[in-house]
C-alpha cells in the first residue's frame, strides 16, 4: 500500500528563530525552505501528489504557487522542483474538487496532459467531474441526470486522455479516473476504464461517504476489477480501515488530513503511535484577530498580552527541561486563555499533553530538534513542523499493518 | 523601592517663541514609569488618546538591532508633559540667551493607574517598547519633551512628529550597497541585488565592471543621464536571484552570495541581449520597449530559462546567441505591432510596465525560443 501526500507548498524555513519568532530577512520562500522529505530522516511518503489547479489556479481562486514559481515547476520538471529523493514517485492531477460547482470541467485534456507531460510526472489522473452526492440504490434511468451526465463525461474524458498519452507517446503512466454515485456505478466506471486500456484507476469523489459505503463500494468493484489493475483511492486515509481496503485492491491513497489535523482540529493535533493529543495553544499577540481587535478596542492591555504569552513560552521551555512545574505552566496557560478570550478552556487537555511528554517518545528528526515547540500551537512554521511530525507517524503506522498488497504490473 | 519618588534628570530649556521645550537624557528602561502610552479608545463618544497598539514585528526590529553590537538610537523621543512636571533653573547664564541649563523634576508615583502618568508618549512609542523589551540593563536615550496645553495640543503634536515623508527610493537603492551593520530586514534583502545593480551600471570606480552593457545607462540619483530605470533592472535581478538563474550562486543558509559569478552571469546574457538589439538597447523606454519596465522583466525570463542551473563559465558553450536571434522576428521593441498569436495584437508601445504585460511578453518570448 503507499501513501502519496498532495501537495499545497506545504514546507517549513530550516533559518526560522523560534526564540524571537522571525524569519531571516534573506530567506527566499520555497527555494530555500525544506519540504517534509528533506527534514525528515526518511521521506513519510511514497510519492507527492501534484493538482494542477494548486499550481495553475482554477475557478475557486489563483492557486498556490506564484508566477516564477509555476514557470520554475515547468523549468525544473517536478522532480528537481521538489528536490525528490530517488524512490519517491510524483502523479499528477487536476484537482476536480476545484471547479466541482462548473457544468463542465475549465481544462481541456490536452492542456492536463501537457501540464504532466511538461512537469515529468511519472503518472497523471485522467481529467474528471465530481458527483456530489451518494445514492446506492439509484440507477442510470433513476439517478439525478447532472449525476449520470457528469459520471459519463468523466468516462468520455478519460478515453480522449489515454488515447492522447498513446498518440503521443507519452511516458506517462496514465491512471483513469472514476466517478459515480453508488457501488453499481463506480463498478461500471471503472469496468469501462479497463476496456479502454487503463491499468491504474483513481476512485474519486469518495471523500464525503462513510466507511462503510467506501467498502461497499470497493467490493463491487472487486468483482469486476482485473487482477493487474491497481486502484487509488483520491483523498481518503482511514487507517483503521486500511487493510480492509487493500484486500480490496487499493494499492495506494493521499491525503492530506494527518497533516491538517495538526492545525485544523480542535483536539488532534499532536499524533503518536497509540494516541492523539490536543496541542498547546499560545497564539501569537500580533497574529490572533480577536486579540488584536481587544487591543485596539482598549479592552486588553497590550503590555499584559505580550507578558503573559512571553511567560507562557517561558514556562513551557523550562518545563521541557525539568525547571518548571506543570502546576504553573498551566497557570501562565490559563491566564492567557483568559486574556485571549478563548470561547473554551483546554486546561485539562493541556494537562494530558504535558503529563505525557509524548515528543520525548518520538524519535523523528522534529522532535529531537525542537522538542517542546513541537506541541506549541503557533504559527505557520511550528504548525506545519507537527503535522509533518504526523504524517511520519501515520507512515510509520502504514508500514506496520502487514498488507498483502496485490501487485499489479505497470504498464508501459 | 519606594512606591512615590522623584526623578531628576538635567536638562536644557529651549525656548521657541512661546513655547519652551526641555532637552534630557533618560534611561529608555525607566521611561514606562512615569509615561502613559495613550491608545484610541471611546469613552462615551469622545476620543481619548491617540496612539496605535504597538506593531510588534516593527518592535522586534528595533529590539533585534538594540541588542546587535554597537547599537545607536540618536533621535530623541518626544514626550508631553502635564503641570505636576516642574523645570528647576540651575545656571542661569548661558551663552546663548534662548537655552537655559537645569533639571527636570518629575514625580513618579507606580500606584498611579496607566491614564494619570505625568508624561504622554508623543513619538518613540515603538523604539520605547523595544528598549523595555530588550535584553540590556540599561539604555539611556536622548528625550525632548513640551508641557502641553491639555490633549488636543498633544494630538496636534503627535500629527506633526508623525507626518514624515519616507526616504526616496532611488536614494536608499543608492545608498545600499556601501551600507555597513545592521539593517531593518527589507533593506537588509535588497543590498545584495543593490550591489550588483550598482556594478552593472559602473558606478563603483573599478576597471573590473568596464564590460557591462549596463554600464551608465541605468539612472539613478547620481546617474541622472542613465535611461533604464533603477527598478526595473532591480526586480530582473531579484527575481532571478530568488526564482532563476542566479539562485545557484547564493548561499541559503546566510543568504549570501558570489557576487562576482552572478555579475559574469549578467553581463554574458545582456551583452548578448545588446548585441542582438543593438539599435533598441541605445534608446530610452519612451522609444523602446527593451529598455522599457517590461523589456527588461520579459528578458529576465528568457535568461532564466535558458540558463537556470548553468554556471557562468559554461554559459558561452550554450550558444546563446541563437535563441536571441529567434526573437528578433517576434519583438517590435521601436515599432509595428507584437502580434501574441490567438489574434491577440498590440502596438509596439501599447505594452505597459504592468504584471499582465510582463506576462504577456514574457510568455510571448518562452514561446519564440522553444
Amino acid at each position: 500500500m503507499k501513501f502519496y501526500f498532495p501537495d499545497s507548498q506545504d514546507l517549513v524555513s530550516p533559518t526560522y528563530d523560534f526564540l524571537h519568532d522571525e524569519y531571516s530577512p534573506l530567506r527566499v520562500r520555497q527555494r530555500d525552505d525544506l519540504y517534509a522529505h528533506e527534514v525528515l530522516s526518511r521521506p513519510p511518503y511514497d510519492g507527492i501528489l501534484v493538482s494542477k489547479a494548486i499550481v495553475d489556479g482554477s475557478v475557486r481562486g489563483a492557486g498556490k504557487y506564484t508566477a516564477p514559481q509555476r514557470a520554475r515547476l515547468h523549468r525544473l520538471g517536478v522532480r528537481k522542483f521538489f528536490r525528490l529523493p530517488r524512490g519517491v514517485e510524483t502523479l499528477g492531477d487536476n484537482g476536480a474538487f476545484n471547479y466541482v460547482e462548473e457544468r463542465i470541467p475549465p481544462v481541456t485534456v490536452r492542456e492536463t496532459l501537457d501540464f504532466y507531460q511538461e512537469c515529468g510526472f511519472d503518472a497523471g489522473v485522467s481529467v474528471d467531474h465530481v458527483i456530489f452526492g451518494y445514492d446506492p440504490d439509484a440507477t442510470p434511468e433513476t439517478v439525478d441526470t447532472e449525476w449520470a451526465e457528469r459520471r459519463l463525461l468523466t468516462l468520455r474524458l478519460a478515453a480522449e486522455f489515454i488515447e492522447a498519452v498513446d498518440a503521443g507517446n507519452s511516458t506517462i503512466q496514465p491512471v483513469g479516473a472514476a466517478q459515480g454515485w453508488s457501488p453499481d456505478s463506480y463498478a461500471d466506471s471503472v469496468r469501462q476504464l479497463q476496456s479502454m486500456g487503463y491499468r491504474r484507476i483513481a476512485l474519486g469523489g469518495m471523500v464525503p461517504l462513510k466507511t462503510p459505503d467506501i467498502i461497499r463500494c470497493l467490493e463491487k468493484i472487486a468483482e469486476v476489477r482485473r487482477p493487474e489493475t491497481q486502484l487509488h483511492l483520491l483523498g481518503i486515509t482511514r487507517i483503521e480501515s486500511m487493510e480492509e481496503f487493500a484486500r480490496l485492491g487499493i494499492a495506494s491513497f493521499d491525503s492530506t488530513s494527518a497533516f491538517r489535523q495538526s492545525f485544523m482540529d480542535d483536539r488532534r493535533n499532536y499524533h503518536s503511535p497509540e494516541t492523539d493529543y490536543v496541542a498547546v495553544r499560545v497564539p501569537q499577540v500580533e497574529g490572533n484577530s480577536t486579540l488584536k481587535r481587544n487591543i485596539l478596542g482598549g479592552v486588553v492591555s497590550q503590555r499584559d498580552a505580550i507578558r503573559t504569552e512571553r511567560e507562557c513560552l517561558r514556562r513551557l521551555r523550562r518545563y521541557d527541561s525539568g525547571d518548571c512545574p506543570l502546576e504553573s505552566v498551566l497557570d501562565a496557560l490559563s491566564q492567557y486563555e483568559a486574556i485571549t478570550k478563548s470561547e473554551k478552556t483546554y486546561l485539562d487537555a493541556y494537562r494530558r499533553t504535558l503529563e505525557a511528554t509524548p515528543w520525548k517518545a518520538c524519535s523523528c528528526a522534529l522532535c529531537r530538534e525542537h522538542g517542546i515547540e513541537i506541541i506549541i500551537f503557533r504559527g505557520t512554521e511550528r504548525n506545519k513542523r507537527r503535522g509533518f511530525h504526523n504524517l511520519s507517524v501515520l507512515f510509520k503506522k502504514m508500514k506496520k499493518l502487514t498488507l498483502c498488497s496485490t501487485n499489479g504490473s505497470r504498464r508501459g | 523601592m519606594a512606591d512615590k519618588y522623584t526623578l531628576c534628570l538635567p536638562a536644557l530649556r529651549i525656548r521657541q517663541g512661546k513655547h519652551y521645550i526641555y532637552c534630557f537624557g533618560v534611561d529608555g528602561k525607566r521611561i514606562h514609569d512615569f509615561t502613559t502610552v495613550s491608545r484610541v479608545r471611546r469613552e462615551d463618544d469622545h476620543l481619548q488618546g491617540y496612539q496605535r497598539p504597538e506593531v510588534l514585528s516593527h518592535i522586534n526590529a528595533i529590539r533585534r538591532y538594540l541588542e546587535s553590537d554597537g547599537a545607536m538610537l540618536p533621535n530623541a523621543v518626544v514626550l508631553a508633559f502635564d503641570e505636576r512636571v516642574k523645570f528647576k533653573v540651575s545656571k542661569t547664564a548661558t551663552l546663548v540667551d534662548y537655552t537655559t541649563v537645569g533639571e527636570l523634576i518629575i514625580p513618579i508615583d507606580e500606584a498611579l493607574p496607566e491614564n494619570d502618568k505625568p508624561a504622554w508618549l508623543v513619538d518613540g512609542q515603538q523604539r520605547s517598547a523595544a528598549i523595555r523589551d530588550a535584553e540590556l540593563a540599561e539604555f539611556p536615550i536622548a528625550a525632548v519633551g513640551f508641557i502641553a496645553d491639555g490633549q488636543d495640543h498633544q494630538r496636534s503634536q503627535f500629527i506633526l512628529v508623525n507626518n514624515t515623508k519616507p526616504l526616496p527610493k532611488g536614494l536608499i537603492h543608492e545608498l545600499l550597497p556601501d551600507t555597513a551593520g545592521h539593517l531593518p530586514a527589507r533593506y537588509a534583502r535588497r543590498q545584495l541585488p543593490t550591489r550588483i545593480m550598482a556594478r552593472l551600471n559602473n558606478e563603483v570606480t573599478t576597471q573590473s565592471d568596464i564590460d557591462s552593457p549596463f554600464r551608465g545607462l541605468i539612472s539613478t540619483p547620481t546617474v541622472p543621464d542613465g535611461y533604464i530605470k533603477d527598478n526595473s533592472v532591480l526586480k530582473m535581478i531579484e527575481n532571478s536571484l530568488y526564482e532563476g538563474a542566479l539562485y545557484q550562486y547564493r548561499d541559503p543558509r546566510d543568504g549570501s552570495g558570489d557576487e562576482e559569478a552572478m555579475l559574469l552571469h549578467l553581463k554574458i546574457f545582456w551583452g548578448l541581449v545588446k548585441a542582438t538589439f543593438p539599435e533598441a538597447w541605445s534608446l530610452p523606454p519612451r522609444k523602446s520597449r527593451l529598455s522599457h519596465g517590461v523589456g527588461i522583466q520579459a528578458l529576465g525570463y528568457v535568461m532564466d530559462h535558458l540558463t537556470d542551473g548553468i554556471p557562468a563559465r559554461e554559459l558561452p558553450t550554450l550558444d546563446l546567441g541563437k535563441p536571441l536571434a529567434r526573437l528578433k522576428s517576434v519583438c517590435a521593441w521601436t515599432s509595428g505591432v507584437w502580434e501574441f498569436g490567438n489574434g491577440e495584437s498590440r502596438r509596439w508601445n501599447g505594452l505597459q510596465n504592468t504584471p499582465s504585460d510582463v506576462r504577456l511578453l514574457s510568455n510571448h518570448l518562452l514561446r519564440s525560443i522553444r
